[in-house]
């Protein structure tokens, strides 16, 4: 592996995380929508807020392979024809959209309706991008590595295997964090009420009104789960289980096809694909493979017949399939990047 | 003189030893890496535009002026250059401009390392100041004391006095050193003709040497067969052929000026499509461009196939009868010479009835030299049949233990298919070219009184045991005529050979413009032992321009001046029917405190008591004018100094060459220097020779050790057939020309390194069986050293060879450093530069006493 | 043949608009000399490991051996290659900043103002053209000497070659004297982006799509 596509392979793998956890929130929200209103939003808006920073870190990292970082704005001059061009327009957009969707959600402003079109809109961005950075890939026909139906197929099955997890995990860790706080309350009663509605005027710190509003608001959200929410939680992670192994499982069902096109090919289609070999390639199937059985055996059936006070297990088992499965996509990544041989001399 | 130079780009007082050389370099490539940087740093310098233009004339600071200036190395060309000078720094090397693609009239494009020569001036490796070896340290410790120039020669002159007042002048020696060879003033070979010999000479003279590394063989076999050297015709000749043969011949990569025998033999080519053979080891761009057919030979084996060659058109009364009736002596029984034995001639040797009684088959040629008997059969049909046919060789086939036997069995091809002396065919020798009959009156005034002289590598042998040395056991021999860099076996009245000794051995080295200390001579680690022992050699002195490998093992190093610092003459060289020269304008001062040669000898002879004599009451720049008015003299046409000085080069279309014509003609009328007057395929002197010479007195005598009459295939010590036997060292080692040096010049210019890497070229099925895979490390090792390099793994050469191209800088590192294989003499560090003679024989070939270069066997493991 | 072009020709007609221009190789002549690339190195100050300018070693073939006799069917030649101004320059198409742009004679140039040296159109160009300089951040790359043609003289390759094996000029008169040739491997499919190249083929030169042999300096290109 290359150091030098390390930005390429965390820009790529971050953003396309963010987009996928971005659509997941869309799609339970979709399902959940005959709910109540409130139980929805309380089990899915902290992870909304946790694909900003994830987000901003992404598009940073990817200013790294920027080498003038003075003529960035130039990037967009040529969206009519490069496909990088338009990688970085839907880059911007799907954060510039994400990030007023989560404002409002977060400042609970504007309508419903409202809300609703931006979240689609920033779907539709995040789609885009995704689609975008494929085609950066697939457009170059002088890399028969990357000039494949493979390479849009594994970019989107990042997009949901990881953009899933990361909601599951995300949910999970809420979960804990709500579950302390309720176990917190048990023992001191007298604080429980005071958390839910915090007055406002009670700064811990200075910082004005904003402050004051945006303490309320984490107060908020770290309330302790319902049961209504739990059981939402519950049904949610089965659902990532199942759509989360699929993925993995077309990751690996996806690799025998492209290898065996990339070894019909011409010698730079031979050379990259003497590239999926090695230890890392390995290791990179057998943490994906790892993170198939782990969601569709363990955690679906733990997702069933978990009770919320005793769900640190089935965290743990949700966070390490997020772990292994960012792993194996950053491997997976990289073998892209260095799978990248040019005919031609 | 230069004394000033701005810190931010040469801190004169870091100058010297070297890791403060290596620091220095970022601010030279900042230095020479754009022209805004340049204009600060030569603001800064404060130096004048200087020289006349080669273009335009000089206008202020800032408008470029173009300076005629030359590439001065051996590489058997001699490119003009046009120095782009801003502000007192070049700041573009550029080709030249006039002239055509015509032969004859043809423009003179330099090659890939003239065009690199900015980063050669600018180089980080450029010597700065006068050094000198610190007391208690070793040569080659490399711990160096920066010292003025009046304690430089002051010390060397004193040392000088000693030596001669303790052993006399014949102590005295100038290595073999060929880097400013194109030159006039700065002329660095032939070495008596060198600013240095003309100031020994006129202080007692010194011990000379005969021949040089490139054809030391060839040269020593000339005199048995032609009498002397000869050519063959020249390239554009061959427009007059219906085939064209080469052994080991190379143009396109031994000369590579685009004004040379490349574009003479290419154009050539490209007009009239003369069918061209190729045999060589190697598949080289020769072969891949100009050749239509290769035939891969195993290295020292050209005698056999010329036998296998001679047997097939004998057999198939296919050769020239009467040209070897009429031309030559004992091809045949009735042309022996008198008291010749019975059953010693060539035919004789052919059929088996000489003292091998083998008969020189192809089936028994091809077991030696690699090449299917048919093929064999079919090329002795082929060369037979083209009438006339160019045959002409390279000087890789006589780099050889049996070298001298190889040249004069290349010779004897092209006299039995009768093409000598005629247009379309040649001598078998390497190709000819017109030159202008430049005189040398600074180089040539004052001659040598000495009268002995040794071959070109025996110095270190000289260095060990000079004393013992003479004429039978090391080829000490006298000169051809008083003051004649040129050797004759001495003789007696009745013509046998006598015995000429040394008195003294060599106890003072000057290496000038060369790298044969350590590096260009053979057996590097061998070199260096006998060259440590400071009780043999006294006194080392190197002068150059680059911290090179010799450099390391002096006692003093004097910073001299490269071509672009100084004005000089350089006469053309090797192209075609097109004679030519160039006078050159000094383009930028002097770097550091670097000064011409010239001044260093006149400094010198100052202290010698010899200043007037030497400077003949003339200057640098009147000798350069009385150069050329005395080569004025000989051809009137010619441009004076001053008209030449602005034209940068004048060119004269002369025809094509075909040598020996005259003989060919009437050749009693115009014999040849041999005792017969003829071609001498026997030769009465080398047999004669063969009855004193003695092998086995300072080294072990080896197979090959022998002289022979006939050219005959000898095998020998690490041949093909020892090689291909043994199990320790199964790969015959060459050592190629490379086209990003010239020997090892211009070794140490980063964008040559980065265009042309250093690899062994190994064939595919011998990498095959090592593991080894193209750009892998390997390890090349015999018992005389072990180098480590990339390999190139390749079909480009033949299966059991191994192709090393020859002159890069040892660079030998440690067992701590480089652990080296099991398998390789744990007592010799690793070379990672890949310098093949790490690898080759100090062992002498047995009648030049030559250089056996590519008589090398050793093996390959991958690193 | 090139025509001999002066260090005082005055400046005409060397980058007239719409000449297309674009090189000539003759690799029949070709020796792998390298004075092309180093000449462009010296010309344009390029750092070390930036060469616009670059030459291909294409080796293949094998041997057979009977006994200690051996009979090679191998070959090599050479390909010289700097930048095509092609006429579909997937460079321009690519590049995200528009800085890699067309001058109106048709050859493709870096407008260093918009440069932001991504290296994408390093991944694209199938003749390695655009070569990215780490000292100025930016793409750099041939423009077929344009300062040297403003003053009516040869580009420095073309001038440095001493097999004369480099021309160039408007590609419909190298095509009219030369041929159509511009796919022998290991050049691309030219079809990618229709180069301004003509080649004179070797006569062991293979087509791009039946090819056998390897570029064997893969380290030096």
């Amino acid at each position: 592996m290359n150091l030098h596509d390390v930005p390429m392979v965390l820009f790529t793998v971050v953003t396309q995380m963010s987009v996928g956890t971005f659509i997941a929130l869309g799609v339970i929200q979709l399902l959940a929508r005959h709910r109540d209103l409130t139980t929805t939003e309380r089990v899915i808006s902290p992870v909304l807020y946790a694909v900003g920073p994830a987000l901003v870190f992404g598009l940073a990292v990817s200013m790294l392979h920027m080498n003038d970082v003075t003529h960035v704005f130039n990037v967009i001059r040529h969206w009519d024809s490069s496909w990088l061009s338009r990688e970085i327009l839907f880059g911007v957009a799907f954060g510039a959209f994400g990030f007023g969707f989560a404002l409002l959600e977060w400042f609970g402003a504007g309508s419903r309706a409202l809300r609703q079109t931006i979240a689609i809109v920033t779907a539709v961005l995040g789609i885009g991008l995704v689609w975008s950075q494929a085609m950066v890939y697939y457009s170059l026909v002088t890399v028969p590595a990357w000039h494949t139906w493979a390479v849009p197929v594994q970019f989107f099955t990042t997009t949901v295997l990881l953009g899933v997890l990361a909601v599951g995990g995300a949910m999970m860790v809420t979960a804990q964090v709500r579950a302390k706080r309720a176990a917190a309350d048990l023992a001191d009663p007298s604080e429980a009420p005071s958390d839910v509605a915090a007055p406002p005027e009670q700064p811990a710190g200075s910082g004005g009104g904003l402050a004051v509003l945006v303490r309320s608001r984490i107060r908020e959200i770290n309330a302790p789960s319902t049961g209504a929410e739990w059981t939402l939680t519950a049904r949610v992670l089965k659902g990532i289980a199942v759509v989360g192994s699929v993925a993995a499982i077309t990751i690996l069902v996806v690799y025998p096809l492209y290898l065996g096109q990339l070894g019909q090919g011409d010698a730079a289609a031979q050379t990259s694909a003497a590239v999926f070999s090695g230890t890392m390639f390995w290791l990179r199937l057998v943490l994906t493979g790892l993170t198939a059985v782990l969601l569709g055996f363990f955690v679906y059936r733990m997702a069933e017949s978990t009770m919320p006070t005793r769900s640190r297990l089935l965290a743990d088992l949700v966070l390490l399939c997020l772990l292994l499965a960012v792993v194996g996509e950053l491997l997976g990544r990289a073998l892209h990047y260095s799978a990248m041989t040019r005919v031609g001399m | 003189m230069l004394t000033e130079k701005p810190a931010d780009s040469v801190p004169i007082e870091d100058a010297g030893p070297l890791d403060s050389t290596r620091r220095t370099f970022l601010k030279w490539s900042a230095a020479v890496g754009g022209s805004a940087a340049l204009v600060t740093t030569a603001a800064e310098l404060g130096l004048p535009a200087f020289g006349s233009a080669a273009a335009t004339t000089t206008a202020a600071a800032t408008e470029p002026a173009y300076v005629w200036s030359a590439c001065t190395v051996n590489c058997g060309s001699r490119c003009p250059l046009r120095l782009q000078v801003e502000d007192g720094t070049i700041t573009r090397v550029l080709p030249d401009n006039t002239g055509t693609d015509k032969l004859g009239s043809q423009q003179v494009r330099a090659c890939v390392r003239g065009r690199s020569i900015r980063h050669r001036v600018y180089n980080p490796d450029r010597l700065k100041k006068p050094m000198k070896r610190k007391s208690g340290t070793k040569r080659g410790e490399e711990q160096w004391e920066t010292i003025s120039w009046d304690q430089a020669l002051d010390e060397i002159a004193a040392k000088m006095k000693q030596i001669k007042a303790d052993y006399g002048n014949e102590a005295f020696y100038i290595n073999y050193g060929t880097g400013t060879l194109g030159a006039t003033m700065a002329k660095s070979w032939p070495p008596d003709q060198t600013p240095f010999a003309r100031l020994l000479n006129t202080w007692g003279g010194y011990l000379d040497h005969y021949s040089d590394y490139s054809t030391t063989e060839i040269t020593s076999a000339y005199p048995y067969f032609y009498g002397g050297w000869v050519d063959s015709n020249s390239f554009d000749d061959v427009k007059n052929s219906q085939l064209q043969v080469m052994f080991g011949n190379n143009p396109l990569e031994t000369r590579m000026s685009g004004g040379g025998q490349l574009l003479v033999s290419q154009q050539t080519k490209r007009r009239h499509g003369v069918r061209t053979i190729i045999i060589d080891p190697r598949y080289s761009e020769t072969a891949a461009v100009l050749g239509d057919e290769w035939v891969p030979i195993r290295p020292g084996t050209d005698a056999a196939l010329v036998a296998a060659l001679l047997y097939v058109m004998v057999h198939e009364g296919l050769h020239d009868q009467r040209f070897l009736d009429k031309y030559c002596v004992g091809f045949d029984e009735h042309t022996l010479p008198d008291g010749a034995p019975r059953h010693s001639s060539y035919h004789s040797y052919l059929e088996g009835k000489g003292s091998d009684g083998v008969a020189k088959t192809p089936d028994w040629a091809a077991d030696l030299t690699g090449i299917p008997a048919d093929r064999i059969r079919q090329l002795a049909r082929e060369i037979a049949a083209a009438k006339p046919c160019a045959i002409t060789q390279g000087w890789g086939p006589q780099r050889h233990a049996n070298g001298e036997n190889s040249a004069r069995a290349i010779f004897l091809l092209a006299c039995a298919t009768g093409n000598v002396g005629v247009p379309g065919g040649g001598t078998g020798a390497r190709e000819s070219a017109q030159g202008l009959p430049f005189a040398a009156p600074f180089n040539t005034g004052i001659t040598n009184p000495s009268n002995k002289i040794i071959s070109v590598f025996s110095w270190l042998d000289a260095i060990d045991h000079g004393e013992q040395m003479n004429t039978f056991n090391a080829g000490v021999c006298e000169k051809s005529a008083p003051g004649v860099r040129d050797n004759k076996v001495p003789v007696d009245d009745q013509g046998n050979p006598t015995n000429v000794a040394l008195e003294v051995p060599i106890k003072m080295v000057w290496q000038y413009a060369g790298n044969s200390v350590v590096n260009q001579t053979g057996d590097n680690n061998g070199s260096i032992a006998i060259l440590q022992d400071e009780s043999k050699c006294e006194l080392i002195v190197v002068c150059d321009i680059q911290y090179t490998v010799s450099a390391r093992y002096a006692d003093y190093i004097l910073p001299g001046t490269s071509a672009a610092e100084e004005s000089d003459i350089h006469p053309g060289e090797n192209a075609g029917p097109m004679a030519y020269g160039i006078v050159s304008t000094q383009a930028i001062e002097p770097l550091y405190e670097c000064r011409p040669v010239y001044d260093i000898c006149v400094d010198l002879a100052k202290r010698l008591g010899t200043e007037r004599e030497f400077t003949g009451g003339k200057t640098r720049e009147e000798w350069l004018r009385a150069t050329i008015k005395e080569t004025r003299a000989a051809d009137p046409t010619l441009p004076d100094y001053d008209e030449w000085k602005q034209m940068g080069i004048y060119r004269k279309d002369l025809g094509p060459v075909v040598p020996l014509a005259e003989f060919r003609a009437d050749p009693k009328a115009n014999p040849l220097p041999t005792p017969s007057g003829k071609i001498e395929i026997y030769s009465n002197r080398l047999q004669a020779m063969s009855e004193k010479w003695e092998f086995g007195v300072f080294r072990p005598k080896l197979a090959g050790d022998q002289l022979v009459a006939l050219p005959e295939y000898v095998e020998t010590w690490e041949g093909p057939l020892e090689t291909r036997d043994s199990e320790k060292f199964p790969l015959q080692v060459i050592g190629h020309h490379f086209k990003g040096r010239t020997h090892s010049t211009y070794g140490n210019v980063d964008w040559l390194k980065e265009a042309h890497h250093q690899t062994a070229w190994i064939n595919t099925l011998d990498a095959q069986s090592r593991g080894i895979e193209n750009g892998d490390q390997v390890f090349v090792y015999n018992d005389r050293g072990t180098v480590k390099l990339e390999a190139r793994v390749t079909e480009r050469v033949m299966p059991g060879v191994v192709s090393i191209p020859q002159g890069a800088w040892y660079d030998p590192q440690d067992s701590s450093e480089v652990t080296p294989p099991a398998e390789a003499n744990p007592d010799h560090p690793v070379d990672i530069a890949g310098s093949v003679n790490t690898l080759t024989s100090l062992h002498p070939s047995a009648l030049a006493k030559g250089n056996p270069s590519h008589t090398t066997s050793a093996n390959v493991v991958k690193g | 043949m090139p025509t001999q072009k002066s260090h005082e020709t005055p400046a005409v007609g060397l980058t007239e608009s719409d000449a297309d221009y674009g090189f000539f190789f003759d690799q029949s002549q070709c020796t792998g000399c390298k004075a092309c690339q180093v000449a462009c190195i010296d010309k344009h100050d390029l750092p070390l490991g930036v060469m616009w300018r670059r030459v291909a070693e294409y080796s293949g073939g094998s041997w057979s051996q009977s006994g200690n006799t051996v009979m090679p069917n191998v070959f090599t030649y050479y390909t010289s290659m700097a930048c095509n101004h092609c006429e579909d320059p997937i460079c321009m198409k690519v590049c995200p900043t528009t800085a890699m742009s067309q001058r109106p004679d048709g050859t493709v140039y870096v407008e260093n103002d918009k440069c932001v040296g991504c290296r994408y159109c390093e991944w694209a160009c199938p003749y390695s053209a655009p070569q990215f300089n780490a000292e100025t951040g930016h793409m750099t790359k041939c423009d077929l000497c344009f300062d040297y043609r403003s003053e009516g003289l040869e580009p420095a390759c073309v001038a440095a070659c001493p097999s004369r094996a480099l021309d160039w000029g408007p590609i419909d008169e190298l095509r009219a004297e030369h041929g159509d040739e511009d796919g022998i491997a290991p050049l691309p499919d030219p079809s990618i982006t229709k180069p301004h190249l003509v080649i004179e083929p070797h006569r062991d030169a293979q087509q791009w799509d039946h090819a056998t042999g390897h570029i064997a300096n893969p380290e030096e290109i």
